[in-house]
Formats: C-alpha cells, structure tokens, sequence
C-alpha cells in the first residue's frame, strides 16, 4: 500500500473514531473491535470481487489481494461489511443502526483523505473554489471534498431519526447512495461516463428506500 | 467443509486464465530514453507511458484498467508501454493475457523510466501533444488518477 493511501485510510479510521466518541451514548460495548472487523472484510471481499471481475484469480494470486489501490469493488464492499456488523451483533439490527452516523463520518474522512493523495479533483470547473493539479491552469471540482460534506450531512441527518430496528441503517445505505449519485457526474472515469455508478446509486438508493416503507409498514 | 472446497475449485475454475500463447507475435523493439523522447514529440499526440514487468504483481492490478483506457482514449492519446527487467516470452504472454494491446517496448535495464525520473515498478508518465513530461505516477494507477492524467495532457 501507498503511503498516500495508507494515510488516506488513517484519516478514515480517525473520522470514524471521532464519530464513535460524538455518538458513543447509543453505541455497545467494544464499538472500535466491530468497526475494525467490518472494515476488514468489506476490504478482503471487495478487493476479492475486483480482482475476479479483473480476470486475476484471488486464490493463485494471493498476494494481489493486498494492492487494495487496484481497485476495491464497492457493492461487494458495502454488503460485506453491513453482513459482518449484523453477524457480529448478534443479528440485532438496532445495534448496526448505532453504527450508521459513525460509519458515514468514516465514509467522509475516507473521501477527505484525498487531500493526502492528491486526488480530490474531477471534472472542468470556472467556479470560485474550483483547484488545479499543481503546475496546471486548468481548475476543477473538488469533487471528492464535496462528497467528504456530504457525508457529515447525512451522518447528521441519520443521528435525528427515530431508533427503530433498521431504520437507521436504511436512511445511511440510502443516503450514501445520494451522495454518491450527486457527486458521480463531477467525477472522472476512463471509461468516460458515470452510468455504471450511477446504476449501483441508484440501485442502493432504491434498496434503501424500499427497506425503509417496509419497516415503517411493520411499525 | 466440502461445499466450500467445492466453491473454491469452482472459483479457481472460473478465474483460470485460459492457455495463451504469446509465442507467436513479434519480439519487443527496444528503445532508449531519448529515443522515446523524440518519437513522443514527433507525434504531436499526447501520450501515456507504462512501465511495466510480467513478474510485477501490481502491474497484473493496473493491466486491465490500462487496456480499457487505450480501447476508450485510443484515438486521441498515445499509449506506450516500457517493459522493464523481463525476458521477451513472459513480457509477451502478460500483453497477450490482459489484451494490451497499443506499442510497448523491450528496456532490460530500465533504461526509460531512469531517464525520466521514476523509481520501482509500475510507473505511469503522462506526456503532453509537444512531448513534456506532465506528471509522473508512481505505483498502482486508479481510474480517477489515470482519468485526470488523460483529462489533463489532452486538455493543454
């Protein structure tokens, strides 16, 4: 791993402890040790899933699995880690909502933590706050930060709604889904389009809002 | 226990890459850092530049990403690619089983990338339409960064 990287993931793991100490009244015991665990297995299973998707066979090529920078599927990410903290919480779903305002403080200081890789910038930009990569002229979103505060907003939302089993989770899923959503079309890709993210933002936004109706219609 | 060793053959199955051969295609050229130097600006084309090496495990990671982008910026930006420190059978067989398929070149000393500036294996140079030196990405590329770097050498 990178150094840049590296710090980039310290910045995470420092978001998402800032976030356990905001909210750590509504958190169970030993939050840090299931934050940890979940993060783990979203990484190894994502990295997993990127690298099949890649042609690379994870089991002959074990040591690929560790060049997370080349690349991490997201959707096998995020189901990863949501299934290890429910599994590790005894199935309790109430306990994983605790985790979702901490969680997407993480998700923020992991997007913020492009300001350590350089990495912040996205499409053309002739808006006040729009940078340039250092030694160009041309100035762009900062597209990464936008979504960094995003997420705070959302963590913020999420912490005001209604303790209900799986509430929570479902605002958090679905609201990281929007940032992401709002945020693609800023962003650059090799292959020029946003339309891939945009069909696993939206399918997670949907998947949100559908457990949402749901528990409400059990409630 | 035995599904999953079953799951894990499956798996290995699925992912075997198949029998390639690359035996058949033409040794790579080889060529120097003022070499390269001058074709890039001859060609009045952006370009980027890889180096690369078959027993370079994040080379395998950035390949496909790499071949995906000469099949979607093809047109409109060079890419070239150094394979560095290898032998011509192995080197042909990597661009063989991840389809790289744009220019690449011979360099068993590494002559290119020290000629530019970069330390270990892979690198990533991007070079503007009049053949300078832009930016120079060491390690692993990601589509974002390599995406900015294109973005930024067809741009100026």
């Amino acid at each position: 791993m990178e150094f840049t990287l590296l710090w980039a993931a310290l910045t995470a793991v420092a978001a998402a402890w800032l976030g356990t100490r905001v909210w750590r009244a509504s958190l169970p015991d030993s939050p840090t040790e299931r934050i940890v665990s979940s993060a783990a297995a979203g990484l190894l299973v994502g990295r997993i899933a990127e690298m099949i998707g890649q042609g690379i066979n994870p089991i002959t090529n074990l040591s690929d699995l560790l060049i997370i920078r080349g690349g991490v599927s997201v959707p096998a990410a995020t189901v990863a880690a949501i299934g290890t903290l429910w599994w590790t919480s005894n199935r309790d779903l109430s306990v994983v909502d605790s985790f979702s305002a901490p969680a997407l403080v993480g998700l923020a200081g992991w997007h913020a933590g492009c300001l350590w890789r350089s990495a912040c910038l996205g499409t053309v930009s002739d808006l006040p706050w729009a940078l340039a990569e250092p030694g160009s002229t041309i100035t762009r979103h900062p597209v990464e930060l936008y979504a960094a505060v995003g997420l705070v907003l959302a963590s913020l939302l999420v912490s005001r709604i209604p303790p209900k089993p799986g509430l929570r989770s479902a605002a958090a899923l679905g609201l990281a889904a929007l940032v992401r959503l709002v945020t693609e079309p800023f962003r650059l890709s090799v292959t020029g389009g946003p339309v891939f993210w945009y069909v696993v933002g939206l399918s997670l936004a949907l998947l949100a809002g559908t457990a949402l109706v749901w528990r409400h219609r059990e409630i | 226990m035995r599904k999953a060793l079953l799951a894990l053959v499956l798996l290995a199955t699925a992912c075997g890459s198949p029998q390639l051969v690359g035996e058949d295609r033409p040794d790579l050229p080889s060529i120097t850092g003022p070499q390269l130097e001058a074709q890039l600006a001859e060609s009045g084309r952006p370009a980027v530049v890889n180096v690369w090496a078959a027993w370079c495990a994040p080379c395998r990671s950035e390949a496909p990403l790499l071949a995906s982008a000469a099949a979607q910026h093809g047109d409109e930006v060079q890419f070239i690619g150094i394979d560095v420190q290898d032998n011509q059978a192995d080197a042909k067989d990597f661009i063989e089983r991840f389809g790289l398929d744009f220019d690449h070149y011979f360099d068993r000393d590494r002559v290119v990338p020290e000629y530019f500036g970069g330390i270990g294996t892979p690198i990533t140079f991007f070079f503007d339409r009049s053949g300078d030196l832009v930016d120079t990405h060491l390690g692993v590329i990601d589509d974002r960064t390599l995406a900015l770097g294109i973005d930024e050498i067809t741009k100026r």
